[in-house]
């Protein structure tokens, strides 16, 4: 087991991207998921230990235009506080609601939450409802570079995103939807807090009259990675939400899922789940 | 007149302490000189151990010794069954399995060693399942005998040092009856038979496993342990290492949790007292989580085939049980909770004909211990779901059915068990009367056919437990030791250990009862087996009253000294005389001697005399005989719990919404800890019920952590209503019964009968997490079937 033999805490992202560049850099957010997992042997410390709290450049929550930028440090503790999230962004404020506990609240980060890429993260499912795109710093040669990689591109797989180990996730971007959207966070454990979901759904529209627009629906543990449903996306999009439409949105889902069977839920359950809590979900969003 | 403290709220004397986090539990205790000790386990699951290489591990710095079974070949079979080599010679029989021991400068450093060490094994068949352990064929958990080696020296008389391996794969059985079941049948109007299949659960102390082993230079054995059992220990020890049990000496720092799981001696205990003897130091071993999730003991997962029958007006005529526990790779307390689950099936409502055939059988899984509750769990889930069946088929409510059945005070069971105080009824109509349980269970009935996806129910169920110890060793008794000063202080040497239950409290309390003293004149020691007189340990729920009566015997030894003094000085009749707000006073409340300067009087005077008692209180239960009939307990406790859920069947997730509970608990003593008590055993039976299950799939422990073993949380926690029923039992301390399990047992049972209330679907298999009720109500699960071999 390789120690760590150096411990970083730069205080601009210049300086950060530059150490990551140097190579061999564990990045070292709020540690919730760092330490848990380097404890158990899952996770191997690389001898540079970073920790990117004092970056100023990953801070913050801010309305840019149409879209709202949300620092990778940002805590779930601070997602929750946000006025502009919670108006604006309901399913990602739900979604926070239902993470862990406070204590893990305080210390976990958005930016932590998208790097480990869990296919339950709680986070991820309604940011890719919400269209969110992930910022990716670095700095190949004497000055930071930005790109900007959609979040359904970034996840690769359980634990795997496209972020090279030289780069840092500096925001994720979220566009604010349409006036008049709005949704429900579904995360189905067997107690009310601190569980990692069995299956989660992030489902958003807006009403036009009688029929759903700007359907937007992500699920949560049902796949390699948490993953948009556009097919159920275009059963329901333009329709009333009746009950063949909803029964015609639960077999376009059970279509668009993979769940696996884990010490958690099987597979055949995990599919009830969604088919059960999606016509629910559903349903409620066309109450509001 | 001093006032009473007896049924008062008192905080627990440890609790600011604990609080505040000023405690020291053994991870706190730092002996100097002490090195870390970490055990390697076996990474198979049944295998024979065809190579162990130490040399890496022994190299590497800081490593003070590697030892395996070959460096201790006197050791020698340890636990209940005398089954089980703390270290394991050529095979493996389970994940937990110590194969090997490290003593290090640090913990880091132990655990480094521990990956040099390669160990070959040959991969056995594995049994995972008791219906695989009693196939025809099944490989043999102990084919041969295995322990000491014949050229061990030590060898105590009488003692086994070997286990002779066991034919077949079953560990041991149990066969009970009364009455003639065949006209029990006969006379049933109406017969039901079940099936139920009960699951692994663990106890999750919030203190882990831990041993600090100390010789000094005459060798004689300090040990700092968590154990529930200290002198029974002693005992164990000595014959383990062939010593006089005079030269141990056993001290419990603060016990972070033991609902049983600390009443045996496991492999841990020796390993880290061979360390200390072979590097002369002294040798702390303290489990990680992970380490307690593996290698402590379970409430082992049974199969339970329960077939009873009643008349049409409701009378019970037989009850036929058949159970096979799975006992795990060896023998610990769990082999013998059938014991206590007979009682249930005996005696929790008459039953004139009874049977019971229940074995314990080995397989390669986490062998079984004791936990609260002790097997009544299990046989109270089987019986209460019974009661509600047979109600429903005779056209009876479940509540007059179960009065209709209830035993009364007076009451002496074919089993013999002597129900002289018995507040059953009471607790079964206080409990329905306060939940209103009648009206609403008829109201949740007629909502099952509703399209709301939520449902609501109501179920009861009672439990029968021992309330005034249990007389299971050849003594049940505690002995005190009372001493008070100059000052009039009183120190209270008890036997009986303090695990977090509040028995330094509630025995301060009865002391200063009968001294009339303030509780912060009272100073608690029981905690060191070189000052404490002997006790059996804490267990059964028998420490308030065993060892109450204990320290009651003591301080009236004491206030009678003390009185026939002041007789003799003030020439009044000491009859006359009380002990009362720190004096002594007269027949009129009149304050004759300030209690300490009258004590000072008695040690200075020229027939000096110290005031120091001593006490030893047997309670007047019996051994059962041999067909297990007797009445093992000087009292019974009886509750009875009524559970309000909530389910949703369209995610299968039951939520407890409310426990309205009557507990025959003799007396109030401290309201406050009774109330604790009694919570946190209502928590406890829910995780057993709703949450909690270890997943062991083919011996393997897939969820050793808190993540993925849920226990309940706080949102979690029902609303109770609690309600005492004061028997006043004749025996009891101040009329006390005990009540640790209690609390704990007929949840389960309660939640099962509130979900049928609220679905009309009987599930049979615990525990009731979001899928198994989902997969029962859609019926898509198989419900359990008797496929004992
Ligand atoms: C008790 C407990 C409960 C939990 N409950 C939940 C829950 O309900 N829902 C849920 O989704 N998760 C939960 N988690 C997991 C965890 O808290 C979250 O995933 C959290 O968001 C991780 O954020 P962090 O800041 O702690 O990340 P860290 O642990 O610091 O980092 C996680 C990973 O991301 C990398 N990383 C972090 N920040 C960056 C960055 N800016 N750029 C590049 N790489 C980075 C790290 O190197 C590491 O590999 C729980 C964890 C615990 C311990």
């Amino acid at each position: 087991m390789a120690d760590i033999e150096r411990y970083k805490t730069p205080t601009s992202l210049a300086e950060a991207t530059e150490i990551l560049r140097a190579g061999n850099v564990t990045v070292l957010a709020g540690g919730t998921d760092l330490l848990p997992q380097t404890q158990a042997g899952r996770v191997h410390f690389q001898p540079t230990l970073m920790n990117v709290r004092r970056v100023p450049e990953l801070q913050g929550i801010a309305e840019e235009g149409a879209v709202v930028r949300i620092g990778a440090l940002v805590t779930i503790t601070e997602l929750l506080e946000s006025a502009l999230v919670r108006g604006r962004l309901g399913i990602l404020w739900q979604a926070c609601d239902h993470f862990a506990s406070d204590q893990i609240r305080n210390a976990a980060t958005v930016g932590g939450n998208l790097c480990n890429a869990s296919p339950a993260g709680d986070t991820l499912v309604p940011l890719l409802a919400l269209d969110a795109r992930v910022v990716l710093a670095a700095k190949p040669d004497g000055a930071v570079q930005t790109r900007r990689v959609p979040l359904a591109e970034f996840l690769l797989g359980p634990g795997r995103t496209c972020r090279a180990p030289t780069e840092l996730l500096a925001a994720v971007e979220v566009p604010l939807p349409p006036a008049g959207f709005a949704g429900e966070f579904y995360k189905h454990g067997t107690r009310p807090g601190l569980d990692i979901a069995a299956i989660s759904i992030a489902a958003g529209a807006r009403r036009d009259g009688a029929v759903l627009r700007d359907v937007r629906i992500a699920f949560g543990a049902v796949a390699p990675t948490v993953i948009r449903a556009p097919r159920t996306e275009a059963v329901l999009e333009g329709r009333a939400p009746d009950a063949a439409t909803l029964a015609a949105a639960v077999h376009a889902a059970l279509g668009e899922i993979q769940p696996i069977s884990d010490v958690r839920a099987s597979d055949w359950y995990r599919r009830e789940l969604i088919g059960n809590i999606l016509k629910r979900v559903l349903t409620h969003a066309c109450q509001m | 007149m001093s006032e009473t403290l007896i049924g008062k709220r008192i905080p627990k004397m440890d609790a600011p302490d604990k609080a505040s986090g000023k405690t020291r539990y053994i991870q706190d205790l730092e002996v100097p000189g002490a090195l870390h000790a970490k055990i390697l386990r076996s990474t198979q699951v049944h295998a024979r151990i065809v190579s162990i290489d130490t040399r890496a591990a022994k190299a590497l710095p800081g490593v003070h010794a590697v030892i395996t079974a070959a460096d201790v070949p006197w050791q020698r079979p340890i636990g209940v069954g005398k089954d089980h080599l703390p270290l394991k010679t050529d095979r493996v029989r389970s994940l937990r399995d110590e194969v090997a021991a490290v003593a290090a400068d640090s913990e880091a450093i132990a655990q480094a060693a521990l990956k040099l060490i390669r160990v070959e094994y040959a991969p056995l068949p594995v049994i995972a399942t008791t219906q695989q352990a009693l196939a025809p064929d099944a490989p043999l958990i102990h084919p041969e005998p295995h322990g000491a080696d014949s050229s061990a020296h030590l060898k105590v008389a009488g003692s086994p040092v070997a286990f002779t391996g066991k034919p077949d794969n079953v560990a041991m059985t149990f066969d009970y009856a009364q009455g003639d079941i065949a006209q029990g049948e006969a006379e049933a109007d109406v017969v039901i038979e079940d099936v139920f299949r009960l699951h692994y659960v663990t106890h999750c102390c919030m203190g882990v496993s831990g041993v600090i082993a100390e010789f000094d230079p005459n060798g004689n054995l300090l040990l700092y342990s968590n154990t529930q059992v200290p002198f029974l220990h002693k005992r164990e020890f000595a014959e383990l290492l062939g010593i006089d049990p005079a030269r141990i000496r056993i001290i419990q720092p603060p016990i972070g949790g033991g609902f049983g799981s600390k009443l045996d001696i496991y492999p841990f205990e020796p390993i880290a007292i061979f360390l200390a003897k072979i590097t002369r130091r002294p040798v702390k071993l303290v489990f990680t989580r992970e380490e307690e999730f593996l290698a402590s003991p379970t409430r082992q997962p049974v199969l339970l085939k329960l077939r009873s029958g009643c008349r049409k007006d409701g009378t019970l005529t037989f009850r036929a049980v058949e159970t096979v526990h799975d006992n795990g790779a060896y023998t610990s307390w769990g082999a013998t909770t059938p014991f206590v689950m007979m009682q249930t099936i005996s005696s929790l409502y008459r039953v004139p004909h009874c049977k019971y055939h229940t074995m314990a059988v080995y397989t390669n899984n986490p062998y079984a211990g004791s936990f609260r509750g002790y097997g009544n769990l299990q046989a109270t889930f089987a019986v209460e779901a019974h009661m509600d069946k047979l109600a429903e088929a005779v056209g009876m409510d479940g509540l007059a059915f179960r009065l209709k059945n209830a035993q009364d005070p007076g009451e002496i069971t074919p089993q013999g068990m002597h129900f002289k105080s018995c507040g059953f009824k009471q607790c079964l109509t206080t409990a329905a009367g306060r939940s209103d349980f009648l009206r609403k269970q008829a109201e949740n009935r007629a909502r099952w056919s509703d399209p709301a996806p939520v449902k609501r129910g109501i179920g009861v169920a009672s439990m029968l437990h021992v309330g005034g110890g249990a007389k299971i060793y050849p003594s049940d008794g505690c002995g005190t030791i009372l001493k008070l000063d100059d000052f009039a202080h009183v120190t209270l040497m008890t036997g009986a250990s303090e695990i977090g239950q509040g028995s330094e409290t509630v025995l301060a309390q009865l002391v200063c009862e009968e001294l009339g003293l303030p509780l912060s004149a009272v100073t608690v020691v029981n905690n060191d087996t070189d000052i404490t007189p002997w006790d059996v340990g804490v267990h059964a729920s028998r420490t308030t009253f065993i060892a109450g009566n204990s320290a009651i015997g003591a301080a009236r030894k004491a206030k009678k000294k003390i009185l026939d003094a002041a007789a003799a000085k003030s020439g009044k009749r000491a009859e006359e005389l009380g002990l009362s707000g720190g004096f002594v006073t007269s027949a009129s409340g009149e304050r004759l001697f300030e209690l300490g300067k009258f004590l000072r009087s008695l040690h200075f005077s020229d027939k000096a005399d110290l005031v120091m008692t001593t006490f030893y209180y047997e309670p007047p239960s019996r051994h059962q005989d041999k067909q297990f009939k007797g009445d093992v307990s000087a009292a019974y406790a009886w509750a009875t719990q009524v559970c309000e859920i909530e389910v949703d069947t369209q995610t299968g997730i039951v939520r407890l919404l409310k426990v309205t509970g009557a507990h025959d608990v003799g007396r109030v003593l401290n309201r406050l800890g009774i109330e604790g008590q009694i919570e946190g055993g209502i928590v406890m039976g829910q995780g057993y019920a709703i949450t909690e299950e270890l997943r062991v799939e083919n011996g393997v422990v897939r969820n050793p952590n808190f993540r993925d073993y849920k226990l309940v949380t706080a949102p979690e926690i029902p609303e109770m209503d609690v309600s005492f029923i004061e028997t006043m039992d004749g025996e009891g301390p101040q009329g006390a019964k005990g009540v640790g399990e209690a609390p704990a047992i007929c949840i389960a049972a309660a939640v099962a009968n509130a979900i049928h209330n609220a679905t009309g679907v009987r599930i049979t298999a615990l525990p009731f997490t979001p899928e198994n009720v989902y997969r029962a109500l859609h019926g898509a699960s198989e419900p359990p079937v008797w496929n004992a071999a």
